[in-house]
């Protein structure tokens, strides 16, 4: 019966979305409460996001545990302590800040008003009116029952505003101290207050000293109960705070290293004014540097296709000044293949700023079964048997360098048209066949970069 | 993005919401003779009155504006739901990133290109958009491609299935991520231009409507569903 509550460690499955930042490995999100999908508290699916197994068989364990009741208490305990939020959310926003972007993100324009704990609330002490009102004539013959009631309904009360703290900081109000947290608070002292007094003076309405006591210690009790949360609160604000001032920090640097570049390029296109294809790819090297930090996470170098290809990109347009599109879809961990891919992708990419026109754009599609680049110009085309033998470019370091990788390059062109090339690279089983053999053509591949 | 050659009409209304001064008289003073600006408005509040008092067709709407709550362009559109489909938005922005302008086309939006685009393009655009037309940009597209996947395992089989691009839809939104023009996918895949306005006119309706996994946390990041 008492299984373990606490889940088997599994590797995540969870971060192996198809699209998108999938193959990438992320560490596991922070275990916090999700406010969607939960059917209680939300403590087993925020068990569930940060362990990486199923929600289902986290709630079968924790049932299974709660038939011999230390499940129940152990949930409890989870639901007090672990803060509400969105696991995969707050593992996004807990990148390092140099790789975040700067631009601020979007806010939802809703207000919420909590009506649930306004109702809960109003509903509460109209039954400790009743409640005072029984003691001072009608009789309702409620005994022990109605005043133990009462008493849990304002700790629970008080004790849910923990979970309100992280909502608070939200609201982005310093401390948290909303109106909503100061009602709970008063309405939770309120109802203790009035919980405590009917139990002490149940038996005897006129009571003698030592009943007295024993109401007044018990009320300091009651009270220090509920003030406890508080006091949690306040300390988990202020480390939050300290936080986001440490990151405020970061962010001024990287504030103060974006004026330097692009004070840097104001100057250079104020110097080099009269060169009006300077100035386009100064400002056009700059933007897109800009967009980068502004609006982008970026990726740990190393472990992006798709920040590969921007980068070698970019390269290009400042070496031609010719704008090029590009649109990436998935992403995956660069490997050989890969690396040989981009190169012929290079290729294809300055044929088509030299000898065809803009619009020049690129594509890059990772699947789970190939990476696939499409370059295409607006140029008048060309036939490829009409390119001389001896002429290396096409054939051989866009078409050859793909082939012998066991990829695939189409090249499609009409007049009128443009040129399309389509490069596509089967991806590799992650398995180790990369051997040293493997390697060696790597080797011609670089020699041939310095004659082509 | 082409230029369509529709016969025009009459010149469409436009209303420029964008925060900077520059760039509103740039628009402005790009735009050719298919289109009539008949406002501006540089903040989410000036926007939504500015729209309810003109009733212009299409609203040029930045993504990123400062007022209102904080929400920017998709704000600006969600409150002046009730124009429609008098009034339609066009969102035009410098970021790139997915969740801003995904979130303002889930917000309503018709359609979405980046600032770099030229006078005659964006005046298309816009006339596009006026007739009730998607006006997807190659970014647009590989946002969309995505959001709802690329495999196999991602097609559609229903017409009705909200959460996955039938095959044909992803073939078009393919075509236009790798820079053609409507007019170009429609001769590729030797359907009609009008097919292919349908085509894109669905992906945005799933767009809007899907609340797959990916677009729901690209909203949840901001809290907006």
């Amino acid at each position: 019966m008492t299984s373990p509550p606490g889940p088997p460690p599994a590797p995540s499955p969870a971060a192996t979305s198809g699209a998108g930042s999938a193959t990438v490995d992320r560490a596991r999100p922070p275990l916090l409460r999700p406010e969607a999908g939960r059917r209680v508290g939300g403590v087993c699916a925020g068990v569930a996001a940060h362990v990486g197994i199923p929600v289902r068989t986290v709630r079968l364990a924790m049932i299974l545990a709660g038939l011999s009741g230390v499940g129940i208490v152990l949930y409890v305990f989870w639901w007090i302590t672990i803060p509400v939020g969105d696991p995969h959310v707050a593992a996004e926003e807990s990148r390092p800040a140099e790789l975040q972007r700067l631009a601020r993100r979007l806010r939802s324009e809703r207000r919420t008003f909590p009506v649930r704990d306004v109702l809960a609330g109003a509903i509460l002490l109209a039954a400790a009116g009743v409640l005072v009102g029984e003691r001072l004539g009608w009789h309702l013959d409620a005994g022990w029952a109605l005043p133990v009631l009462v008493l849990l309904a304002g700790l629970a009360l008080a004790w849910s505003q923990l979970d309100a703290a992280q909502r608070g900081r939200m609201l982005s109000q310093a401390g948290g101290r909303t109106p909503g947290s100061v009602l709970r608070l008063g309405g939770g002292l309120l109802l203790v207050l009035v919980g405590v007094l009917l139990l002490v003076g149940r038996t005897s309405s006129t009571a003698d000293m030592a009943r007295a006591w024993v109401a007044a210690v018990a009320v300091l009790a009651g009270a220090a109960l509920v003030l406890a949360p508080w006091w949690l609160r306040l300390a988990r604000a202020l480390g939050d705070e300290r936080a986001a001032r440490a990151r405020e920090a970061e962010r001024a640097d990287i504030a103060a290293h974006l004026h330097d570049s692009v004070l840097q390029t104001l100057a250079l296109i104020r110097a080099s004014a009269d060169d009006a294809d300077q100035v386009a790819r100064l400002a056009r090297a700059q933007e897109r540097e800009l967009r980068e930090w502004l609006y982008t996470d970026r990726a740990v170098s190393g472990t992006s296709l798709a920040a590969d290809v921007r980068e070698l990109v970019g390269q290009v347009e400042d070496a031609h000044g010719v704008p090029v599109e590009v649109v990436v879809v998935g992403d995956c961990v660069p490997d050989d293949g890969t690396s040989a891919l981009l190169r012929a992708a290079r290729e294809a990419l300055l044929n088509a700023v030299r000898h065809g026109a803009p619009p020049v754009s690129l594509y890059l599609e990772v699947s789970d079964r190939a990476v696939e680049v499409f370059v295409r110009d607006r140029g008048d085309g060309f036939d490829l048997d009409d390119v001389p033998h001896d002429r290396f470019g096409v054939r051989e370091s866009i078409v050859g360098r793909v082939q012998r990788r066991g990829g695939r390059a189409v090249v499609e062109s009409g007049s009128g048209w443009g040129t399309e090339v389509h490069l596509e690279m089967p991806r590799a089983p992650q398995a180790g066949s990369n051997g040293p053999a493997a390697r060696a053509p790597e080797q011609h591949d670089a020699n041939e970069e310095t004659t082509a | 993005m082409t230029t369509t050659d529709t016969p025009t009409t009459e010149p469409v209304d436009v209303l420029i919401v964008d925060d900077h001064l520059m760039f509103r008289a740039g628009v402005r003073a790009s735009l050719d003779e298919r289109v009539r600006v008949v406002g501006e408005a540089a903040d989410v509040d000036a926007a939504v009155e500015a729209a309810h008092a003109l009733r212009p067709a299409v609203v040029l709407l930045d993504v990123h504006l400062p007022g209102g709550l904080g929400g920017g362009g998709a704000e600006v559109a969600r409150r002046c739901a009730d124009l429609a489909p008098g009034t339609r938005f066009l969102a035009l922005s410098v970021s790139d990133a997915a969740e801003d302008v995904v979130a303002v086309i889930r917000a309503g939006a018709r359609g979405y290109v980046t600032k770099a685009i030229t006078g005659p393009e964006l005046s298309g655009a816009a006339q596009r958009v006026a007739a009730g037309d998607a006006v997807f940009s190659p970014r647009l597209a590989g946002f969309v491609l995505d959001a709802f996947g690329t495999g196999m395992g991602d097609v559609a089989i229903a017409d009705d299935e909200l959460d996955r691009l039938s095959a044909r839809e992803q073939e078009v939104m393919r075509l236009i991520a790798r820079g053609y023009t409507y007019r170009e996918v429609a001769s590729k895949l030797f359907i009609s231009v009008k097919t292919v306005e349908t085509h894109v006119s669905a992906v945005l309706r799933k767009l809007q409507l899907s609340s797959r996994h990916e677009l729901t946390r690209w909203a949840a990041a901001r809290r907006i569903l």
